[in-house]
């Protein structure tokens, strides 16, 4: 028995520490937005949720713990009445609220939703008794159904956006470096004006230089038979490279 | 070509380097790269002015320097009477530092029979090619877009005869200067990263895509 209570208190204690923070956060928020309303920038608000979030997450899984105690059980009693200031009580409670008398106690204490709600409410509670079991499978049925349909319609639009985004990202080359260089050499060296007449009068030319190199070579080896002696080798060379004419560009 | 206009050519002659850039844009970007251009550059509200051009580019060989003498006949298909005779040097690439492609780079405006003329001093037509395209001016840059064709049969510029050799356009950014004014450089890169990523203006070393070609 003591265990159990030595357990709820410790949950408690928790439950009052998660609370409290939601609770600074959510006046931070408040004081951000009526302070720096003009200045604020939408990511930090964001941000601010998130937080918000997270601690409403971990206030969650506090209460799903299996530690917790099922706090359903337990039942709060309000043993006296007062219509007089409780100083304790209102620092407790920040000065919301002064005394603990029968005007406040109702609402603070209250295990059922405000009236409105609960008028609002009952149609759909008496609606969902009055059908049967079967009806209600099928009810369940279609609307699995739509669902399924629905993420379908949702899947195949990602598809196409997916698909679009890549035709976008291919059509983001707008140069080519390989183009730039056909270009360049079209236009420094003639590369792709030149038709094939025209090459071949080229070579023809090429061959004539050639021929003329050639002459050349011979009329430097006379010459050089006069002076020094020329190597037989390098001659060689020469001659070897003048007998092909044809070279390929 | 008006006499007066050759003598102002010849007043400004001492402008004969050309600081320039280059690159491509593929067709389908064309409209994009000249909606910018008109954009940046100066005269925005006028329509863009485009070229048709003919040039024929001829040959010189010496036999003491291995690569032969280039000079380019250029003439205008819209406004027949302007024809030009232009040569170009090799492009320098320089160290990093330096932000452009640099060559020399002399343009004389001719009359209509410069090609007879060249030709009997010697020069033989190695190869000819329609261009078409864009230009346009900031200050004293200049840009041009265009398209280069192949003709099929000699001597005629027909559209019917003539075929793409790729289907990019090429993108010259150029300023012809006097030697030595480095600074107009940096102008030209800080234009051309505005013109990024839709055309890469580069130093593209000529000497490489030479190599690649032999």
């Amino acid at each position: 028995m003591q265990k159990e209570e030595k357990q709820l208190e410790h949950t408690l204690e928790s439950l009052i520490q998660r609370v409290q923070d939601i609770k600074n956060s959510i006046a931070n928020l408040l004081v951000k937005l009526e302070n720096e309303y003009n200045i604020l920038q939408w990511p930090s608000v964001l941000d601010n949720f998130a937080l918000l979030s997270g601690q409403l997450n971990t206030l969650g899984k506090l209460l799903r713990n299996e530690k917790v105690p099922p706090l359903r059980n337990s039942i709060l009693l309000p043993i006296a009445l007062s219509g007089d200031r409780d100083p304790e009580l209102e620092k407790v409670t920040e000065r919301r609220v002064i005394a603990f008398n029968a005007d406040v106690v109702p609402h603070y204490l209250r295990t059922k939703p405000e009236p409105e709600v609960e008028e609002r409410l009952q149609p759909v509670l008496n609606r969902a008794s009055s059908l049967t079991p079967e009806a209600a499978q099928k009810q369940i049925n279609a609307m699995n159904k739509m669902t399924s349909n629905i993420v379908d319609i949702i899947k195949s639009h990602q598809e196409t956006m997916e698909k679009e985004a890549n035709q976008k990202s291919s059509l983001s080359q707008t140069s080519s470096q390989a183009d730039t260089n056909t270009l360049l050499s079209a236009v420094l060296t003639g590369k792709g004006f030149k038709s094939s007449g025209m090459r071949r009068t080229d070579m023809a030319q090429q061959q004539s230089n050639m021929q003329a190199q050639q002459q050349a070579a011979q009329q430097k080896q006379q010459g050089n038979a006069h002076g020094k002696v020329q190597s037989s080798i390098k001659t060689n060379i020469k001659q070897g490279s003048s007998t092909h004419p044809y070279q390929r560009n | 070509m008006d006499p007066s206009m050759v003598q102002q050519t010849f007043k400004a002659a001492p402008l004969t380097t050309e600081f320039f850039l280059q690159g491509s844009v593929m067709e389908n970007s064309l409209e994009t790269l000249v909606n910018r251009l008109k954009g940046l550059c100066d005269n925005a509200d006028y329509q863009q002015e485009s070229f048709q051009d003919h040039e024929m580019v001829f040959h010189i060989k010496n036999t003491s320097v291995p690569t032969p003498l280039v000079f380019r006949v250029r003439h205008s298909l819209v406004q027949t009477e302007c024809w030009s005779l232009r040569y170009l040097g090799h492009a320098e690439v320089g160290d990093k530092n330096r932000p452009t492609l640099v060559r020399s780079y002399i343009d004389c405006p001719t009359s209509e029979n410069v090609a007879q003329f060249i030709g009997e001093l010697g020069f033989r037509m190695d190869h000819e090619f329609v261009v078409k395209g864009f230009y346009f001016h900031k200050g004293r840059m200049k840009i041009t877009v265009s398209k280069f064709y192949k003709m099929n049969q000699p001597g005629n510029t027909t559209n019917d005869t003539i075929e793409t050799v790729c289907p990019s356009y090429l993108v010259e950014l150029s300023v012809v200067t006097s030697s030595g004014q480095e600074a107009v450089g940096d102008d030209m890169k800080n234009f051309a990263e505005q013109l990024k990523p839709l055309v890469t203006l580069e130093k593209t070393d000529h000497r490489k895509i030479q190599l690649a070609q032999t």
